[in-house]
């Protein structure tokens, strides 16, 4: 063998060509976001670390105030583009790092909503907290009981930037973004922390242990399946060990998929800022730029590629409370109040439904029936509708919707006949009609056979033997019916 | 033998009836009898748990085997051990005993297995689940692999005893997510590594990197555990691990289990042309024996050497016998059939409901299908080591076993079958692997620091570390500061590291004949020639032609089809020669030979269709395909221009072909490697050195090896094909030496011996 020098250097050779062709970013980053790549392997063990006696309690703390712990030594020394976004060093027992903080009056208005209303919004918030937290509840043995109600001033509002995808031990939370409120003061503060090189992280990490203090809950979007676990790995991996215990998750995600799934292109935070939120971006990095970017600022040392970064992140935090406010205006029945209800009737849909599940049944019957009124487009909603009626023993109100589902079903060019069925079953047995019963089963029949036509399977042989048997014995009623007429 | 079924009452009297068979005599060169052995014992040791005592007791064991109770001795002595023993010895016992004895006593404690398929595992947690229960005690045994369940995964990682996977999962899905492992980490003892002789060559190099930084992460979180580990014959097992683990080890080879008298049939299909040196071919013969067994009611295992030939044979044996059996009691198996046809397959052959199967070395591995009584090898499986390891397929602790193994025509198969004594009398192979290839030891150098960052002064493998690493940081993949380096790349360097070679690349072949369904299927490298356009593909015994291969979404779709042939595909292979590393001329200067790096493409050509059963040509197409690129490392020799001075280009070719035909036998078995890993090329006018050549190269991006072994034994190498060609009985050439007439010509065996001799006689 040459030596390892010669053979390094025809690698070299090598990997020069190909680096050209791979340099997709978008991608990848994109399903953080959205979730979907993070998780890989479900939610890590619950998790909260030790130490967090040194700090005191969040509410109370004069924000603006260096900590009684970590010295912080302002602007000297740091390159010019930091000490324009009002970065600090902070030093600690474990080195030093970099922290920005940026404090708002609550008055602050972030797109539609006003900070302020956090305060009392957030206490809606219980339905969510129970659903997402109810694991923690089976072990109650090792965990904190769940507060009674939710406090704003207990939230912590985290974000984090990383340098990789999903929650492997290789991916690195360069910057931590997290925001909390002191009413009496009447502010909303965000924190940043940046670590200048990986070196940095422990001391990043204990300051954060600090600030969990006192939290009940994080408020995250997609935290419970990737921020957390990526810093419990982090704490792992600088020798913190999980207790058991953890903190609550308020993950704004799922809630946001329940109500924003088909209606929105995706459920990327920006997507919903823009459209439901109103909050512009502007000049806005996207998050999936970070990693690059961080590496750039590695490997050059030039902090002002991290701008866009801290701007990106902090909006996030901010979106955060934005997104408290308005699930907890939902939950509290603003819409079709305060607020207009959603335009469009899928959304509608999803959203009484979403609240109808979250112990808000009262406020989702209000919206269910704005849906169900006349002129409300038709639509997918139409059967799900239905089917909740017919639950509710309202089976006239269930027909009226099942009718619009039939009529929509005969102009599509792959029909189901699943409302034809329903409808059928209603005439046969509710209003105990076999004629009309007949009509919409061998309607039903012939729409599924439009459809098998294409393609057969057990599934839908099944069907067709359930319609023809249906049929059979609606035959059978007409004529005994008919020889007693 | 009852005269109205046919069948024989026991293995022994089927045997007696064999020996009267002058049809089937004639063509035996040899019958090797192997005596039985009876058990040699050991007492319970002292220390042994009551509890496990009882429940050994419960399955009526009342004492170990000899090695078993050493194999418990050293490890409570704390030694790492390996210990080898054959098919069929309680060999699992040497490492559970150990464990469960640790595991009883201290709850906290944790043990790791690896298994090299996720089959062997399986196996692994009924035996030991079925151990726990007998004790009544709560040890928690878990697979954990790519089928496990996410909801039950956590628990696993938090409260399994025992976790038993295989190295591509720790490589994948364990190591990079080893935060989420803390209890097993902080509290592993034991890490049992099975069937070690499975880790050679690229997956052995690969796995020995997957655990210095399994090793490394037990570091970090303080514990030190101690590797059991288990290997079937090996030459050098103890060698092996010490390479595989970087560990001290203590061996236990001295196996007290019994075993059954055992025959091993060498059989050689007859000549049915003694000029051309043609004898008929071992896949017929094969089959004629597999059916005489299956007829006698005897249970058995057909191994072939190809998955073509593994259809091949069903097809037959399934015609054959189909009076006798159903369709289903016949069954192949071999890579490339999906998991749950397999085991239901393994389950038939345990029930007994399956009477025949065949199978490439798939079954070679100690999956469970119990022990079936006659082994039928179609030709020599490549290696003593994998021989035993089949034949061992056959063979129980009590009554007789009997192995055929048929030669085809192949050199090495005429080789061995005529010298029995050199089969017997040999060691089986050392298992070699080769950690430090760059490319491999990068990969991993790669995950390793996704995991941990490193630091200076740490070491991870053979090569300069700190080079390595500054040369990845140069690549923008790790980030240096203070003496550490950082992962620092958005991607998860796992997932594009496959432990076997382009494993992860598999075509997938969809069968279209009615609807789309997944039929199998085919790694990377056989893709080309197995399913390209064209092709008739076998799965199962019924042929399938592939109508369309997606190559870049690595797809085959095929529909069935019944047509009287098979095909066989043609590469097309080109050499470069990149740097020569070292160069040694013979003494005379006859023969110059080099070592160093080469770059081959390989593009396949053409694909003839071969008549079923006659193997007659009967037609041919064209493949288009990309060719394949592999940056490798090779040795090769060209002869001077005196040595080929006197000769003819056209007489140079018949030579350097047929010594090449030689050599590609012989190379493998002074490797002691698989056939597959070692490429023999001859050019009569090479690029490089404008010389008549040979070359070798390692089928493996980087080399493992192989070629710089042979480099060093080349004049051993050619003493020892001189010796086969004289020594073969034919005229003028056959396929058992230098190639059939129709390949070197007329004058083929002379030429290539003579180019020998002359070069020899220069030397000497």
């Amino acid at each position: 063998m040459s030596s390892l020098r010669d053979r390094l250097d025809r690698l070299r050779a090598q990997s020069a060509s190909a680096k050209a062709a791979d340099a997709a970013f978008g991608v990848a980053a994109e399903a953080k976001a959205d979730g979907a790549a993070a998780g890989i392997d479900g939610l890590s063990q619950l998790a909260e670390v030790a130490d967090q006696d040194n700090v005191g309690p969040i509410s109370g703390r004069a924000s603006a105030q260096p900590d009684t712990e970590d010295e912080a030594n302002n602007g000297s020394g740091l390159h010019p583009a930091l000490a324009a976004l009002d970065v600090e060093e902070v030093a600690g027992e474990y080195g030093s790092f970099l922290r920005r903080r940026a404090i708002y009056p609550l008055e602050h208005r972030h797109g539609h909503y006003v900070l302020t209303e956090l305060m009392t919004c957030a206490g809606r918030l219980k339905p969510i907290a129970v659903r997402q937290n109810r694991k923690r509840g089976s072990l109650a043995a090792v965990a904190e009981p769940e507060p009674e109600e939710i406090d704003a001033k207990r939230l912590l509002f985290l974000d984090t930037e990383t340098t990789g995808l999903g929650v492997g031990t290789g991916n690195l939370p360069f910057m931590i973004g997290f925001g909390y409120a002191d009413g009496g003061a009447g502010t909303f503060t965000v924190e940043q922390l940046l670590i200048r090189h990986p070196g940095e992280e422990r001391a990043m990490l204990s300051y954060l242990l600090g600030k969990f203090a006192g939290v009940t809950h994080l408020v995250t979007y997609n935290g419970r399946s990737f921020d957390w676990p990526v810093l419990t790995s982090r704490f792992v991996l600088n020798g913190w060990r999980p207790s058991g215990v953890e903190p609550g998750h308020l993950d704004f995600l799922h809630p946001s998929r329940a109500l924003w799934k088909n209606t929105l292109p995706s459920c990327r935070l920006s997507r919903i800022e823009e459209d439901r939120l109103g909050i512009v971006r502007g000049e806005d990095v996207p998050g999936s730029l970070a990693p690059e970017l961080y590496m750039k600022y590695l490997s050059d040392g030039d902090a002002s590629h991290l701008r866009g970064v801290y701007i990106h992140n902090e909006r996030d935090i901010l979106t955060l409370a934005s997104l408290t406010v308005h699930f907890g205006g939902v939950l509290e029945g603003r819409l079709g109040a305060e607020w207009a209800l959603p335009e469009e009737p899928e959304e509608l849909f999803r959203t009484a439904a979403w609240l109808a599940d979250h112990g808000g049944e009262q406020h989702a019957e209000r919206l269910f029936a704005a849906l169900i009124a006349e002129g409300t487009p038709g639509g997918r909603w139409l059967l799900p509708a239905a089917a909740r009626l017919k639950r509710l023993g309202r089976h006239d109100e269930a027909a009226g919707l099942w009718e619009r589902a039939a009529s929509l079903a005969e102009s599509r060019l792959l029909p189901t006949a699943e409302a034809h069925i329903e409808l059928s079953m209603h005439y046969e047995h509710r209003r105990r009609e076999p004629g009309i019963a007949l009509d919409y089963a061998s309607r039903a029949l012939e729409l599924l056979q439009r459809r098998t036509s294409l393609r057969q399977s057990d599934r839908t042989r099944a069907e067709l033997d359930a319609i023809r048997h249906r049929m059979a014995r609606l035959r059978r009623k007409l004529e005994t019916t008919g020889r007693l007429g | 033998m009852n005269p109205l079924t046919g069948k024989a009452a026991t293995m022994e009297e089927w045997l007696e009836h064999l020996k009267l068979n002058r049809e089937i005599m004639e063509n035996v060169t040899y019958w090797h009898t192997q005596p039985a052995r009876p058990a040699r014992t050991a007492p319970f040791p002292p220390e042994l748990d009551p509890r496990l005592s009882a429940a050994l007791g419960t399955r009526n064991v009342a004492s170990l085997y000899t090695h078993q109770a050493m194999a418990f001795e050293a490890v409570r002595a704390g030694r790492h051990v390996v210990t080898v023993t054959p098919t069929a010895s309680g060999k699992t016992l040497c490492y559970n005993l150990p464990v469960l004895q640790r595991l009883l006593t201290d709850p906290s404690a944790r043990a790791l297995y690896l298994f090299p398929t996720k089959a062997l595992a399986q196996d692994q947690v009924a035996e030991l689940q079925e151990l726990a229960d007998a004790m009544e005690v709560d040890i928690k045994t878990h697979t954990y692999d790519g089928d496990t369940p996410p909801t039950v995964r956590q628990v696993i990682r938090n409260a399994g005893h025992i976790v038993v996977t295989n190295p591509d999962m720790l490589h994948s899905a364990i190591l990079p997510h080893h935060t989420k492992w803390v209890k097993l980490f902080e509290n592993l003892k034991y890490i049992v590594i099975d069937e070690l002789h499975a880790y050679r060559g690229v997956f052995g190099s690969h796995v020995a990197n997957v655990i210095r930084r399994l090793k490394r992460i037990c570091r970090f979180y303080g514990s030190a555990p101690q590797f059991l580990c288990a290997s079937a014959t090996i030459a050098n097992p103890r060698e092996h691990a010490e390479r595989l683990i970087e560990e001290q080890f203590a061996l236990v080879d001295d196996n007290g289990a019994p075993a059954g008298e055992k025959h091993l049939v060498f059989y050689n299909p007859p000549v049915v042309n003694r000029q051309l040196g043609i004898r008929r071919s071992s896949v017929l013969e094969s089959q004629k024996l597999a059916a005489l067994l299956l007829r006698s009611g005897i249970q058995t295992i057909v191994f072939a050497r190809s998955r073509v030939r593994v259809e091949i044979l069903l097809t037959y044996l399934q015609e054959l016998t189909k009076r006798e059996f159903g369709p289903k009691s016949i069954r192949g198996y071999r890579g490339g059939y999906l998991p749950k046809l397999r085991r239901e397959i393994e389950k038939g052959l345990r029930s007994g409901e399956i009477r025949g199967v065949v199978s490439t070395n798939a079954l070679e591995l100690g999956i469970d299908i119990g022990q079936l009584q006659a082994c039928v090898l179609n030709g020599y499986p490549g290696s003593i080591a994998s021989t035993w390891q089949q034949s061992g397929r056959a063979g129980r602790r009590h009554g007789s076993s009997v192995t055929f193994l048929v030669a085809s025509s192949n050199p090495l198969d005429q080789y061995l079958i005529q010298h029995p004594d050199y089969f017997l009398g040999r060691p089986p192979e050392e298992a070699r692997i080769h950690p430090d290839n760059l490319l491999i030891l990068l990969d991993h150098i790669k995950c390793a620091a996704y995991e941990l960052p490193f630091e200076a002064g740490d070491t991870f493998g053979g090569e300069k570390l700190v080079d390595l690493l500054e040369f990845l940081a140069e690549e923008k993949v790790l980030h240096e500061n203070a003496g550490r380096w950082y992962w620092m790349e958005q991607a998860f360097p796992a997932h594009g590291i496959s432990l076997r070679s382009a494993a992860q690349e598999n075509f997938v072949i969809i069968d279209m004949t009615e609807g789309h369904r997944v039929l199998g299927e085919v790694d990377r490298f056989g893709a080309p020639t197995l399913i390209h356009e064209e092709a008739i593909y076998l799965h199962e015994g019924v042929q399938y032609q592939v109508e369309k291969l997606d190559y870049p979404e690595k797809k085959a779709y095929v529909r069935e089809v019944n047509v009287d042939y098979f095909t066989d595909a043609s590469l097309a292979v080109e050499l470069k020669v990149l740097h020569v590393d070292k160069e040694r001329e013979s003494p005379g200067g006859a023969i110059v030979r080099q070592y160093g790096e080469l770059m081959v493409t390989a593009k396949p050509t053409i694909f003839k269709k071969m008549r079923l059963r006659t193997h007659e040509n009967i037609g041919s197409g064209p493949i288009h395909l990309p060719e394949e690129e592999l940056h490798t490392s090779g040795y090769w020799f060209s002869f001077s221009e005196e040595a080929a001075a006197a000769r003819s280009a056209n007489d140079m070719q018949s030579a350097l072909l047929g010594l090449a035909n030689v050599l590609v036998h012989l190379a493998p078995l002074h490797l002691m490697c698989d056939p597959m890993d070692i490429c023999v090329v001859p050019q009569v006018k090479a690029v490089h050195t404008k010389q008549p050549t040979i070359y070798f190269y390692d089928r493996y991006p980087g080399g493992i090896g192989l070629s710089q072994r042979l480099y060093e034994k080349h004049d051993e190498l050619l003493a020892e094909a001189g010796r086969l060609i004289e020594g073969c009985g034919c005229l003028s050439g056959c396929p058992a030496c230098v190639g059939p007439i129709e390949e070197v010509g007329l004058l083929g065996k002379d030429l290539a011996l003579g180019l020998l001799q002359r070069t020899a006689g220069a030397a000497g």
